[in-house]
């Protein structure tokens, strides 16, 4: 079987006149922690939705194992091993922490579309080894008090570690975070971290957007540096932060001072 | 309100099994009604309440199989009870081959399509299609039911027919809750891209909810055809979809709320009789005041019915 691996060559995404993601190539390996950073409206989120399937790009190719994902349905995506989280946290908000968990375990789940009408042995042993994995997971995120909890309710810090928990159920090959610590105080962004590698440590690939730079620094093992849609920089952690493009494109160049 | 579910349902089905001995024949007809269009709302609640598809069109497939028990009784001479396949059947084809082309519309776009296909359908019963459907006065003079040969010609056995139908019925309800597909219509109704992002497809199961509703409405029009002994065009027109559509708003995404909208939607109106056209302008304030005060209806849905094992400490939530 072809690596884990993500290739992303010349990925175009234009919403009418305006080019939010030109030309693209990057490449997350398997194991790693992999960091896209960029000034807002940079075009972060639009390279993961083009990958996630939620737009699909209009040139270049985005291949994953071996295989062209570009125009797969978001679904499809999920299927072959890719999950997301959201900038702007999208749980089920009326229902509870558990069930939003169980989600994740829709496509691994074995019933079909009439075991919905008609229950058998086989969908109620299906049902419940997945609680079972729901389980799992409140476990590792620490969740079990909030399990009958509606999510809408709980706070902001603790839904971000559901809508991980979610993605997580799915057992995914990759994981992709946008901006998960956006709106985290300084104790949940050190509990993000340790999670973060926590689930490296299960062999999961980590692709994600942040803005603490910081945090950024510390954890991730190559960063891409993306701005007005195109790649201005990629390296390690050390590499970038000495790298003059990605100084102007965050500071501002001097020349600009001196207008 | 998990306690109080717990009392009532036993105690619904007691007073339901005991009720038509206690009734007089008018009485009987409107307990029956009262169990055929429970059947109609709830799988209307499907595809509104559980999935949020603004649907329109419920009398459509409930008109669907309650003319198709007719025709093959009138037509064909099928004995009423062996009509029942066929009457679920071609209701949730037909369920799946509608809602295929329209599912991905959303909320007030579907709702007028939705519309459209209850109309269509009314002027195509009226127009007598292929001679078989009786134009304008519909079909009358149904055989009664048999049962293994014994004929069932009194009210108080409809009754018993419609009442299984409604524990049918509830125990499909129940076994879409435990259920994935349950669960997935649950999920795209919150939040479709979370849901497809999931792993979710969400087009199928929206597809899927319309074939389940179809289907159980149909069921629902067999009884009908058979409480009547007869179908017209006008028992299936939009103003039906319509009191279909405000029962599961009104009373709620649940099955007591279903319950209690028709109740108040469909027997409170018969039991204000008296008042003739009165009762409904009284009806009419009872519903804008149920929307006020209760907006996501009488009895909405509730969440977190979860195994035991996975609620620890005190913390129950809702």
């Amino acid at each position: 079987m072809a690596r884990n691996e993500l290739i992303l060559s010349d990925v175009t995404k234009r919403f009418g006149g305006l080019t939010a993601v030109d030309a693209l190539s990057l490449k997350v390996e398997e194991g790693q922690i992999y960091g896209v950073i960029g000034p807002n409206g940079a075009g972060k989120t639009t390279v993961f939705n083009c990958i996630t399937g939620i737009y699909k790009s209009e040139e270049g190719s985005v291949n994953w194992r071996g295989e062209e994902i570009r125009g797969l349905t978001p679904y499809q995506i999920v299927d072959r091993g890719i999950v997301r989280t959201f900038q702007t946290i999208r749980l089920f908000s009326q229902m509870s922490v558990a069930e939003n968990i169980m989600s994740g375990r829709h496509i691994k789940s074995s019933q079909k579309l009439w075991h919905g009408i008609i229950h058998t042995a086989a969908s109620r042993r299906d049902e419940l080894f997945n609680w079972h994995k729901v389980e799992e997971q409140l476990d590792f995120f620490d969740l079990g008090e909030f399990a009958a909890t509606p999510t809408g309710s709980l706070p902001y810090g603790i839904q971000r570690r559901v809508e991980m928990a979610r993605a997580l159920a799915v057992e995914p090959t990759l994981l992709i975070l946008d901006e998960p610590a956006a709106g985290l105080n300084d104790k949940e962004t050190l509990e993000l971290l340790e999670t973060i590698f926590k689930i490296r440590g299960k062999g999961v690939t980590v692709l994600l957007i942040e803005h603490d730079m910081d945090m950024v620094m510390e954890m991730t093992d190559y960063l891409a540096v993306i701005n007005f849609g195109k790649l201005i920089a990629e390296g390690t952690p050390a590499e970038i932060q000495q790298n003059p493009a990605v100084i102007e494109a965050y500071l501002g160049s001097e020349d600009d001072d001196d207008e | 309100m998990k306690k109080l579910q717990g009392f009532g349902y036993p105690i619904f089905f007691v007073v339901m099994a005991l009720l038509p001995h206690l009734l007089d024949s008018r009485w009987q007809a409107v307990a029956i009604t009262f169990l055929i269009f429970a059947v109609v709302a709830l799988s209307q609640d499907i595809i509104l309440g559980k999935s949020g598809m603004f649907h329109m069109g419920q009398a459509l497939f409930f008109g669907m199989g309650a003319y198709i028990t007719a025709i093959l009784n009138a037509q064909y001479g099928w004995p009423l009870l062996t009509t029942i396949p066929v009457a679920i059947l071609v209701p949730a084809f037909f369920g799946v081959i509608l809602a295929g082309p329209i599912v991905h519309l959303r909320g007030d776009y579907l709702l007028v399509t939705t519309i459209g296909f209850n109309i269509v359908f009314v002027q195509v019963v009226q127009n007598n299609l292929g001679g078989i459907t009786g134009g304008p006065n519909g079909i009358f003079g149904l055989d009664s039911m048999s049962f293994f040969g014994i004929q069932l010609v009194s009210q108080v056995a409809v009754y018993y027919f419609a009442f299984a139908v409604l524990l049918v019925t509830l125990l499909i309800m129940r076994n879409l809750e435990k259920s994935k597909a349950g669960r997935a219509l649950h999920y795209l109704r919150e939040d479709q891209l979370a849901a497809e992002s999931i792993g979710i497809n969400t087009r199928i199961y929206k597809i899927f909810a319309f074939a389940v509703g179809a289907g159980i409405a149909g069921l629902a029009g067999t009884v009908f055809a058979t409480q009547y002994s007869a179908v017209s065009p006008e028992a299936f027109n939009f103003m039906q979809s319509v009191l279909f559509f405000s029962i599961v708003i009104v009373g709620g995404s649940s099955v007591p709320g279903v319950l209690i909208g028709v109740f108040v939607m469909f027997v409170l109106p018969e039991i204000f009789r008296e008042f003739a056209t009165w009762r409904f302008f009284i009806f009419g304030f009872a519903m804008i005041a149920a929307m006020i005060l209760r907006p996501h209806g009488i009895w909405p849905a509730t969440f977190g019915k979860i195994p035991k094992f996975l609620i620890k400490g005190d913390n129950h939530g809702a």
